[in-house]
């Protein structure tokens, strides 16, 4: 379904949502720094800046309670949590980087066991995108074979037209019914051309030439090269929209408390460390490897999938410079 | 007993502890009953296949299920103390409840080894994975040929299991052979003294129509391989079960793979064939 939507009343419609008790979650600033947050009004939205972190939040959170004990005595007692208490949410202006990646760990949790705790989110967030109009020197997108204007993954897409206001197309079932709940603040589309597009710089990668090469090349001294500066801070992990590993943790005495899923990281030196003190990715070379790995070869040997949506996040915030997408350049090219 | 249903994948079952057992002066076994009658009667595994245990307030960790398939009513497993999760599960006493989340991962194609001769090969720490085959085996005892336990640790008193050690050894349908690393034996001391490759290399157990199942420290696995080769073992006779280190167990927290071999749901069982396949990282 296509329509065309103005500024005043995609706000009318983000106010009525939140006033309905909807979480409408969309790019705000917090201390200077945008980020995807829930929203008190449509006022607080900002559409013309990158989000510092990815939307990933909003349907798998940082933190999540997946259970709570109690102990009285020798016995304990658990109490499940209700995945019926997550909230309805409209997460708005979701960059296209963000967006792509969420049917892409729809795999990961979904496949064999079903974790409800990303799925049940995932069933109550609309996801509304919005073509991308600004790049920075970290964008790279277009590489990975998605595209500012690339729909996957959202429900309603809205792209930026000259003179305001968005055309709007639904691609979901749920993209449709935000449309139809609120007809009113929809109208016929026009022909008014859309503002120009992001621009990334980089030229699209051979993924299949990438994997190639990873393929064989485990062991290869260039990983040294690529990583030995690697401090394993994690914040890469933590910014990107397909990182998706986490850890398990009790928060509480040994009387009561709660057991949470939070996010990890590949990065930690922790993170694979055994019991006995033996370590399988004892360096930092080699964690990096496993994160190049996992969203170039791994990702897609199990999926079929490249679990990076070239969003540029972990370039921005990398304290030590190391530029992802060069990386994954340079491998492209090796086996030329 | 695999939920697939959009239920909470990471609650556990409640167990409580029902004896405690010290092995070595850190390692101990905790012998647990399913406090939910129905799980009690329907909680099923192979061998072979691991769960997540926890202790309320400290964490889970994750250990193989150490006790028999064929004996039911009850699970075993056997942890040193070297954590946060394993000194908890250490502070537990009978009667106390812990949880118990699985079983998860692949298990041993015991039906496949029916017939044939039996070699385990393990050290230390590393019986309690095989410790759930053997006595599977042994409850099974005329499926299968010969039985061959080569079992070593660096001190006497790092054997784990040291009353079913005595058992093994009395019986006649299992030959034990067990060692202790160089310096580790004591004046009472009635097995071989050497590495576990080594004594291996001695005892040189048959190869023909025999299956290995090794389990141990990567240097005693380095060592072990070889030897196997070189009494005539093939990679598809050779079985082993990795343990990396996990947190959900079911394929999804991203830290126990391999390459792309993920530990908990491709494993942990895998052949010497299918090892040697994956990149060292492990």
């Amino acid at each position: 379904m296509q329509k065309y939507i103005s500024q005043q009343n995609l706000n009318t419609l983000l106010d009525t949502l939140i006033a309905s008790g909807t979480r409408v979650v969309a790019p705000r600033m917090n201390a200077g720094t945008p980020l995807y947050e829930p929203l008190t009004s449509s006022a607080e939205m900002v559409m013309d800046q990158l989000p510092r972190r990815s939307a990933k939040e909003a349907y798998f959170p940082v933190c999540e309670d997946i259970m709570t004990y109690e102990k009285e005595g020798q016995k304990v007692s658990i109490s499940d949590i209700d995945p019926a208490r997550f909230p309805e949410t409209v997460l708005v202006g979701v960059r296209p980087c963000d967006a792509c990646a969420i049917p892409v760990l729809d795999a990961v949790f979904s496949w064999d066991y079903k974790d409800e705790f990303f799925l049940e989110r995932r069933r109550k967030t609309t996801i509304v995108g919005l073509a991308c109009t600004i790049a920075d020197d970290a964008c790279f997108c277009t590489a990975v074979g998605l595209s500012p204007a690339d729909t996957k993954g959202s429900d309603l897409f809205l792209t930026p037209l000259e003179g305001g206001g968005y055309a709007c197309e639904s691609y979901s079932d749920k993209g449709e019914a935000l449309i139809n709940n609120h007809n009113s603040l929809f109208n016929d589309p026009n022909s008014a051309a859309s503002l120009p597009l992001a621009q990334p710089y980089m030229e699209k990668f051979d993924l299949k030439k990438v994997k190639a090469w990873l393929d064989e090349h485990f062991e290869d001294p260039s990983w040294d090269a690529i990583a030995l500066r690697c401090v394993g801070c994690g914040a890469c992990a933590f910014v990107c929209p397909a990182c998706h590993c986490f850890d398990i943790v009790d928060e509480g005495t040994e009387k009561a408390g709660k057991r949470r899923k939070n996010w990890d990281a590949c990065g930690f030196w922790k993170f694979t460390h055994h019991a006995s003190g033996h370590n399988p990715r004892n360096q930092q070379p080699k964690r990096y490897r496993n994160r190049i790995m996992h969203k170039f070869k791994y990702y897609d040997d199990k999926f079929g999938q490249t679990l990076c949506t070239g969003c540029g996040r972990c370039i921005r915030v990398c304290p030590v410079g190391i530029d992802i997408a060069q990386i994954v350049e340079e491998i492209s090219k090796k086996l030329e | 007993m695999s939920d697939h249903t959009n239920k909470n994948i990471y609650l556990p079952y409640l167990a409580t502890v029902e004896e405690v057992i010290d092995e070595t002066p850190d390692v101990r076994t905790l012998k647990l009953v399913f406090q939910d009658e129905q799980v009690r009667e329907n909680f099923t595994f192979r061998a072979g296949q691991f769960a997540e245990y926890s202790a309320f307030g400290a964490g889970e960790s994750t250990f193989c299920i150490a006790s028999s398939p064929t004996r039911k009513g009850f699970i075993e497993c056997c942890f040193r103390s070297v954590g946060r999760v394993t000194e908890a599960l250490r502070r537990l006493e009978v009667g106390d409840t812990m949880g118990v989340r699985g079983p998860y991962g692949n298990s041993f194609p015991i039906e496949e080894f029916f017939g044939k001769n039996l070699l385990f090969v393990t050290g230390g720490i590393a019986l309690p994975p095989l410790r759930t085959l053997i006595w599977n085996c042994l409850d099974w005892r005329d499926k299968f040929g010969d039985i061959t336990i080569v079992y070593g640790a660096r001190t006497e008193s790092d054997l784990v299991y040291k009353r079913e050690l005595q058992e093994w050894q009395e019986r006649t349908d299992v030959r034990l052979v067990k060692t202790v690393d160089p310096g580790g034996n004591g004046p009472e001391w009635d097995g071989k003294v050497g590495f576990v490759p080594t004594v291996l290399e001695e005892a040189a157990p048959a190869a023909d129509n025999t299956i290995a199942l090794v389990c141990g420290p990567p240097i005693m696995i380095k060592f072990t391989l070889p030897v196997l080769e070189k009494l005539g073992f093939s990679d598809d006779q050779v079985y082993t079960t990795l343990e990396n280190r996990m947190k959900c167990g079911l394929g999804k927290c991203g830290r126990c793979n391999v390459g792309n071999v993920y530990v908990c749901k491709d494993g942990p069982v895998f052949t010497a064939r299918q090892v040697k396949a994956m990149p060292l990282e492990f």
